[in-house]
């Protein structure tokens, strides 16, 4: 048995690394007494996949996890205990049971929906300004950081919805194992956009996950 | 802007934030309402160095359960973070309410080491507290210390108001019911630290006059006032079984450097190894019965998640029923998947069986401290440890499958000669061989030998507290010596700097005039001396010159029987004579027995029911 579990990655511990997360949610599990299943081998660990790793200083409102569980348990048991045991900072929002054949989350991830909060106000017009001429254009170049360089692309496929609204930027961006956008590719397009070169000062919020469903639709991963 | 979202704005532009950000499991435990005294405990080091400290998580488990107290914690910040607080104007903030230094009523320093001093100072500056007690106001809180360090707390009487002398749990209660007092009767702080020396085991040291000779001897520390005690008796904890020990502790999000249980089986040390200031400072030796450690065991598991536990005390070999314990908390924490490990092993302590039963579960790097390298040197410091004992584990670790073995020595010791260099080269060849003679095919591949050296340091209310240090270019020819004969396949050879224990020395037995020099090195903009990277060897020796005192007075002088140390009107329990006779027979290179065959007198005896071992009728 699998349980598919929503947790949140709240704003006081954005700075903390995926793999620091990671390791909390196993403690997490350790303190909670659930039956999980531990892998085989000299070094055993939990048996815990994300769907997505959420980069250091953003924070997550629905990100998820999968845990393959050794016994039954229900999901109330499982979201009662571990919120019992998971510090204020990362407490659990739903748990779901999902069959053993259930496709792996990293497989159908699709696109991720962002709330980039602008801390400048003056910043966030122009940027929000600058979104209906961005978005009219038929390529949208930006430069891509890979560990080695940096290259040109094009993010306009990768945009599946993007408004703002106040200090807010909403968007929905392509996030897969082949190609994603990230936040701060979007931001740094419409900052060129914009004309505008100043540093642009904003907390990532990743409200969500979405796959796809059989019709094509973007859903909440958690309901595939 | 308010203070918190600079914090914030910081926080994204450091190195490392997950240092700063707390919210750590087992942090939110009250709202600042809840309590009427408020308690910052202060780490003078880096987070990941302070969240590896037993010390720390038991006191900040005793205070939170008061249900009239709260603590929160302070860590002291990188020089990146420093530099980008002093740019926004942002005090030094608690880790869990996130606020500053000054707002608390008491914050309290534990003192590892001599080194992080300078953080003292800088830490009370970033949170807005003065640095000196006589600069410090109605409205500024009480500035405590505790821990080993506080057995000399000359250096630092004039920033710290109260210190307290040996174990902290009894007392940490008690201070904090009298400066609860102060806040809610509103007393000055004279009377506040009048209050405060009437507690045992605590030492204020504004309330004592320190008189010098022309050398700069210290000739006499006179009480000020009839109340205030001759000398300041260290608090002990009898039982064990019945003081306060967390269930629940922090768990960090990022690696530290500790990051597991440490379940402190006992407190103390029998051995009488004479260079060792823990083995005097912590004795008599105390256990923790089986049932609590099992119970605390289960409990901390559970609230913490963690996946090791490692025993600690400074002899975790002579815990009487040390394999009984291995084996039952194996046996109850194998399908947790915990794994147990000893740090600190004896070498002539640990036992074949446990041995084996560690590797069940998880084969760590083994770990010896023979300290020196020949058994003249080993009987001077009465190290009661032969060659044969290291061979004979080594052999047996080597048999079971490890391939990985840390020696632990120290260079400088009271007659060290070049025979006892040699020696620790001797023995690192040594146990390569015995690495060799086991089979190929049954021995684990990639053997790794690592020879530490660390400098020998003279300490306070140890038998060597008379000893002067070897100078520093006596020390540097012995490391390049060092590295000449160390240099021996399979082995890496670790040393250190000398000037760090140099340093080291000058405060450990410092006296109170050390106080201006430690101000003026902060003011040059010292700090974290701990650290390679930031130790600013050369402005501490400015510092000193421009305070007219010479370093070498304090380090490398040897003292005279007679003379008065700075620490000597605090009681410790053990007898000077005690120590005077052990220096003498180090001389001799004459051993002294393990308290457990026998009383040596060490003076503890006179506190009647306080030491197990303690014969009342000797000497």
């Amino acid at each position: 048995m699998r349980m598919l579990a929503v947790f949140e990655k709240n704003e006081r511990i954005r700075h903390i690394g995926h793999l620091d997360i990671q390791r909390s949610v196993q403690r997490g599990l350790r303190r909670s007494g659930l039956p999980v299943a531990y892998s085989q081998g000299f070094n055993p660990h939990i048996l815990i996949t994300f769907a997505s790793a959420l980069s250091t200083g953003a924070c997550g409102k629905r990100e998820i996890m999968d845990v393959t569980m050794a016994g039954e348990v229900s999901e109330d048991e499982f979201l009662t205990r571990m919120n019992r045991a998971m510090p204020p900072e990362m407490q659990l929002k739903e748990a779901k049971k999902i069959d053993d054949r259930h496709p792996s989350l990293m497989g159908s991830l699709r696109a991720a929906v962002y709330d980039l909060k602008i801390r400048d106000r003056s910043q966030a017009e122009i940027l929000i300004r600058a979104i209906p001429s961005m978005m009219a254009k038929d390529r949208i170049v930006t430069m891509r950081k890979t560990k080695t360089k940096l290259a040109e692309c094009d993010i306009k496929p990768l945009i599946y919805a993007l408004r703002g609204e106040g200090c807010d930027i909403f968007a929905t961006l392509a996030l897969t194992e082949r190609e994603s956008c990230k936040p701060q590719m979007l931001t740094e397009a419409l900052k060129a956009e914009a004309g505008m070169t100043d540093e642009v000062r904003m907390l990532v919020i990743r409200e969500g996950l979405l796959g796809e469903n059989e019709s094509g639709e973007l859903i909440p991963l958690e309901r595939l | 802007m308010d203070i918190r979202d600079r914090f914030e704005r910081a926080l994204e532009r450091v190195q490392k934030a997950p240092r700063y950000t707390g919210g750590e499991m087992n942090t939110a435990i009250k709202k600042w309402e809840e309590a009427p005294l408020h308690f910052g405990f202060c780490f003078p080091d880096t987070y990941e160095v302070g969240m590896s400290h037993l010390g720390m998580k038991i006191l900040y488990g005793l205070i939170n359960q008061e249900s009239w107290s709260l603590c929160e914690r302070f860590f002291m910040p990188w020089t990146d973070m420093i530099a980008l607080m002093k740019e926004d104007d942002i005090p030094l903030l608690s880790m869990e309410s996130r606020r500053p230094l000054n707002e608390f009523d008491v914050i309290g320093f534990t003192l590892q080491y001599e080194m992080s001093y300078s953080n003292i100072l800088a830490m009370m500056d970033m949170g807005g507290v003065p640095l000196e007690g006589s600069e410090r106001g109605e409205k500024d809180p009480m500035v405590v210390a505790g821990g080993p360090c506080a057995f000399n707390p000359e250096p630092l009487a004039p920033f710290i108001d109260a210190f307290m002398i040996g174990d902290g749990e009894d007392v940490m209660t008690e201070l904090n019911r009298v400066i609860l007092q102060r806040k809610q009767q509103g007393w000055g702080r004279e009377k506040c630290l009048l209050e405060l020396a009437k507690l045992e085991g605590v030492y204020v040291p504004s309330l004592y006059q320190v008189s010098y000779d022309d050398e700069g001897r210290v000739t006499r520390v006179t009480p000020k006032g009839e109340d205030i005690p001759e000398r300041v008796r260290k608090r002990v904890v009898t039982n064990l079984n019945d003081t306060y020990y967390p269930e629940e502790i922090p768990v960090p999000y990022t690696e530290v450097v500790f990051d597991r249980i440490m379940l402190e089986i006992m407190r103390g040390c029998t051995r009488g190894c004479r260079f060792c200031q823990a083995g005097m400072l912590y004795r008599p030796v105390r256990e923790r019965s089986m049932d609590t450690l099992i119970h605390l065991a289960e409990k901390l598991q559970e609230s913490t998640g963690y996946e090791e536990i490692s025993l600690s005390s400074l002899s975790s070999g002579d815990y009487s029923c040390l394999p009984e314990l291995i084996r039952e908390l194996m046996k109850r924490m194998k399908d947790k998947r915990v794994s147990i490990s000893l740090p600190s092993l004896r070498i002539d302590s640990v036992l074949k069986e446990s041995l084996e039963e560690t590797q069940q579960v998880k084969k760590t790097s083994l770990t010896f401290a023979p300290e020196a390298g020949t058994q003249r040197m080993r009987d001077v410091i009465n190290k009661g440890v032969t060659e044969e004992d290291l061979l004979e584990k080594v052999r047996d670790a080597f048999h079971g499958g490890w391939n990985s073995v840390k020696l632990y020595f120290m260079d400088g010791l009271p007659t060290e000669t070049t025979d006892d260099l040699d020696g620790i080269a001797d023995l690192a060849r040594k146990v390569v061989s015995e690495y060799f003679a086991v089979p190929k095919d049954q021995r684990a591949r990639g053997l790794r030998v690592t020879v530490s050296v660390s400098i020998f340091v003279p300490k306070p209310f140890t038998p060597f507290q008379w000893a002067g240090q070897d100078t520093l270019e006596t020390i540097q020819k012995k490391t390049e010596y060092l590295k000449k004969v160390l240099d021996i396949k399979g082995v890496t050879f670790n040393w250190h700097e000398p000037y760090v224990s140099f340093l080291e020395a000058c405060f450990a037995r410092g006296d109170r005039r050390l106080g201006k020099v430690l101000r003026k090195a902060y003011e040059k903009g010292c700090i974290l001396d701990g650290w390679n990277e930031t130790f600013r060897y050369d402005l501490w020796m400015e510092s000193f010159r421009e305070c007219g005192l010479d370093p070498a007075f304090y380090a490398n002088r040897e003292r005279e029987r007679e003379e008065t140390l700075p620490w000597d009107h605090i009681d410790s329990g053990i007898s000077k004579d005690f120590l005077w006779r052990e220096n003498e027979k180090a001389r001799k290179g004459e051993t002294t027995k393990d308290c457990r065959k026998g009383c040596n007198g060490c003076g503890l005896q006179k506190w009647r029911g306080v030491c197990g071992y303690a014969n009342a009728g000797c000497v």
